[in-house]
């Protein structure tokens, strides 16, 4: 038997297929781009021919992320918060706050006793996740995934005061024609980054272990910037992307199998990669 | 077949044309004053032969007007409700009363009536404690407000006429308290969406009509078999302003909400006006003190620094416990509006109390507009199912 986990982020969509012994058969991820009703099906359908498999051959399917309601062919939809929560845990059984910085939000969560207790999302604006780095990288010139790099070569980080990521484009430009370094520049908005996210963290109570996950965590100047703004240790999954759509695969096979041990049937969508072609008003 | 005429049904029309009423009684030659809180006392509006209307905004209408009038980092809820006036949706009103419950309502109100001159309007100022001074400057500033009433009005207000309206309206909170009686059963046999929208049509009536309507809407509510499905999760929602249907539909997709502490909802009709020899220091009591809004600062003990934190934050919310116990509350959504200090400021006190009382709570920000919908969603869910 075999469980599905599709997360549709605003930036990516990542999907996971799983055997019963939680061991992941195939994972999928591309950008999610305007149309994330059709590529979801484009991405599972990638993920069952890496797998060998058929649609048919999938139990139970978990969408999440803020696109679940347009995936038809899943039998059920969990927010990302409880996802991610569960497959962080799956990585790594001690930990007790993850904090997931994606490309247009970034997400805090308390988990105890194995399961989400308490979240605190971004809701203000785009300073704190992906698209921050986005637009300065395009600002500068650099490319995305040079950035961290770079960043560990400062010695002197320059502070950008200002939170408002279109401000910020200004305050950098203006602090290159002053003559200061490229790379302590970039140090600073790393830091800038990490110290909007360490503050919403803090609104819950940080306590070890502590996971960092999503896009972003594969900058090393992020992680390092973050140890710093946080004052602790991090956990970094092998792949920082897949812990949503991971843990949205563990909850299929979660309630399965607890439907199945109760001996009661659990509702499933028809079994067809269909395009969606409108919204649909999730129906209770 | 649904009778449009009474009941849910006709909660529900009101509800999507909340001005007909108030326009068909204008024609017929009745005064239309306006209020934008509930802190104003309706009764003294009423004991002179007016009719009161409450005014909204419009969550589904961008705000495009208000900005030449108004800063933008403000609150939503007196910009859309300036907006709506500007576009000429409130273009029946004769007059308009304020109150100094908060910043936003006094400044906006002001600019209210420089762009839009109705023949009347008045504030009524409105002390921030719960002092003994407070109150007598409070009977005072009431006192002003009946008198330039009956200036505009063309008639004194006799005390007799004003105690019986202090008991038709005391009539409504009555029947109010008696409907929120049918969201106790499990699961509650009128969902927070039927209620929002019966208290929103008793902002849109005149008192009387009110009460016809809340009494045709209890004895259906008790003698219905379509009522809410059952959901695991009763919650109570604590707000400042809680108007919208769409609002209430994200809360009630995945739990019961059976009782909410909004302005759409309990808060103006929990308690009565206690019936005293001048009925200006029973409205002066009740509306300063019994009105639960996050805009009075609640001590326990005057001038005294309270050093138990617990002590203090019971007698601030206590009331709460009531509703917690009365109607199994095992949830509640603090649903703030950005920009709103006075209910930010108390949602830290209100999250440890709910804490305390071993309620999981979280508290959620929106702005007021179409787009904070699908966040509000994902927020919603994300703590119905940490409670699941």
């Amino acid at each position: 038997m075999y469980f599905a986990g599709v997360d549709i982020g605003s930036t990516m969509t990542k999907t996971v297929l799983m055997d019963t012994n939680n061991k992941v058969v195939s994972a999928i991820k591309g950008p999610t781009g305007p149309e994330h009703r059709q590529l979801a099906n484009e991405v599972m359908k990638m993920a069952l021919e890496q797998a060998n498999l058929q649609l048919d051959d999938i139990s139970y399917i978990v969408a999440t992320g803020y696109g679940r309601l347009n995936v038809p062919f899943a039998d059920r939809q969990i927010t990302e918060l409880t996802c991610h929560a569960r497959g962080v845990l799956s990585l790594f059984p001690d930990v007790r706050t993850a904090i997931d910085i994606g490309g247009q939000d970034a997400k805090c969560m308390k988990i105890n006793s194995g399961k989400l207790v308490n979240f605190v999302m971004n809701d203000k604006c785009a300073a704190g996740t992906g698209r921050f780095l986005e637009i300065l990288a395009a600002t500068l010139g650099i490319k995305l995934e040079d950035l961290g790099d770079i960043s560990l070569k400062s010695t002197k980080k320059v502070q950008i005061s200002n939170f408002c990521t279109i401000f910020a484009q200004q305050e950098v430009v203006s602090r290159l024609s002053e003559g200061e370094k490229l790379e302590d520049i970039i140090a600073g908005l790393h830091d800038a980054l990490a110290s909007r996210v360490a503050g919403l963290a803090r609104r819950l109570k940080i306590e070890p272990d502590v996971v960092l996950t999503g896009g972003v965590a594969k900058n090393a100047g992020i992680v390092k910037a973050m140890k710093e703004n946080l004052g602790c240790e991090l956990l970094i999954p092998e792949d920082p992307l897949l812990t949503g759509a991971l843990g949205a695969a563990i909850l299929a096979k979660e309630r399965f199998s607890k439907a199945t041990a109760k001996g009661e049937p659990i509702p499933t969508k028809p079994r067809r990669l269909e395009k969606a072609t409108f919204f649909t008003k999730e129906t209770s | 077949m649904l009778d449009k005429s009474k009941g849910l049904s006709k909660a529900r029309e009101i509800y999507q044309n909340r001005s007909h009423r108030v326009k068909e009684l204008k024609a017929e030659g009745k005064k239309i004053i306006g209020y934008p809180c509930m802190y104003v006392p309706l009764e003294i509006i009423t004991a002179l032969g007016l009719v009161s209307y409450r005014t909204y905004g419009d969550i589904a209408e961008p705000v495009t007007e208000a900005d030449k009038a108004l800063p933008t980092a403000f609150c939503p809820i007196m910009r859309t409700c300036l907006d709506c006036a500007l576009k000429a949706k409130d273009d029946f009103l004769d007059g308009m009363v304020a109150i100094h419950s908060c910043d936003p309502q006094d400044k906006t109100t002001r600019v209210w009536q420089s762009y839009i001159s109705y023949p009347y309007f008045h504030l009524i100022d409105m002390p921030g404690t719960l002092r003994t001074q407070s109150l007598e400057y409070f009977k005072g500033q009431l006192n002003d407000f009946k008198k330039t009433l009956e200036s505009f009005a063309g008639k004194e207000l006799p005390s007799d006429k004003l105690k019986a309206a202090i008991e038709l309206h005391n009539r409504q909170r009555a029947l109010v308290r008696e409907l929120y009686k049918l969201t106790k059963p499990d699961p509650p046999l009128i969902s927070g969406t039927e209620m929002l929208q019966v208290i929103k049509a008793l902002m849109s009536l005149p008192a009387a009509e009110g009460n016809e309507l809340l009494t045709q809407v209890i004895s259906e509510v008790k003698e219905r078999k379509d009522g809410p499905e059952k959901k695991p999760a009763r919650l109570l929602i604590w707000s400042s302003t809680l108007d919208n249907i769409d609002i209430m539909q994200l809360f009630e997709a995945g739990a019961n909400v059976v009782m909410d502490e909004s302005c759409g909802g309990i808060r103006a009709y929990r308690a009565d006006v206690k019936l005293t020899d001048d009925p200006l220091d029973g409205l002066s009591d009740y509306y300063l003190k019994e009105i639960t809004c996050a805009r009075t600062f609640r001590e326990a003990v005057f001038g005294e620094a309270r050093k138990d934190y617990i002590a203090d934050l019971d007698s601030r919310f206590g009331y709460l416990k009531d509703f917690i116990r009365g109607w199994n509350i095992n949830g509640a959504i603090l649903f703030l509006v950005r920009y709103c200090d006075p209910f930010a400021f108390e949602m830290p006190s209100l999250k440890d109390y709910l804490d305390h009382l071993g309620i999981p709570n979280t508290y959620i920000e929106y702005d007021y507009t179409q787009g904070s919908l699908a966040p509000l969603r994902t927020r919603v869910e994300a703590f119905l199912e940490t409670i699941d």
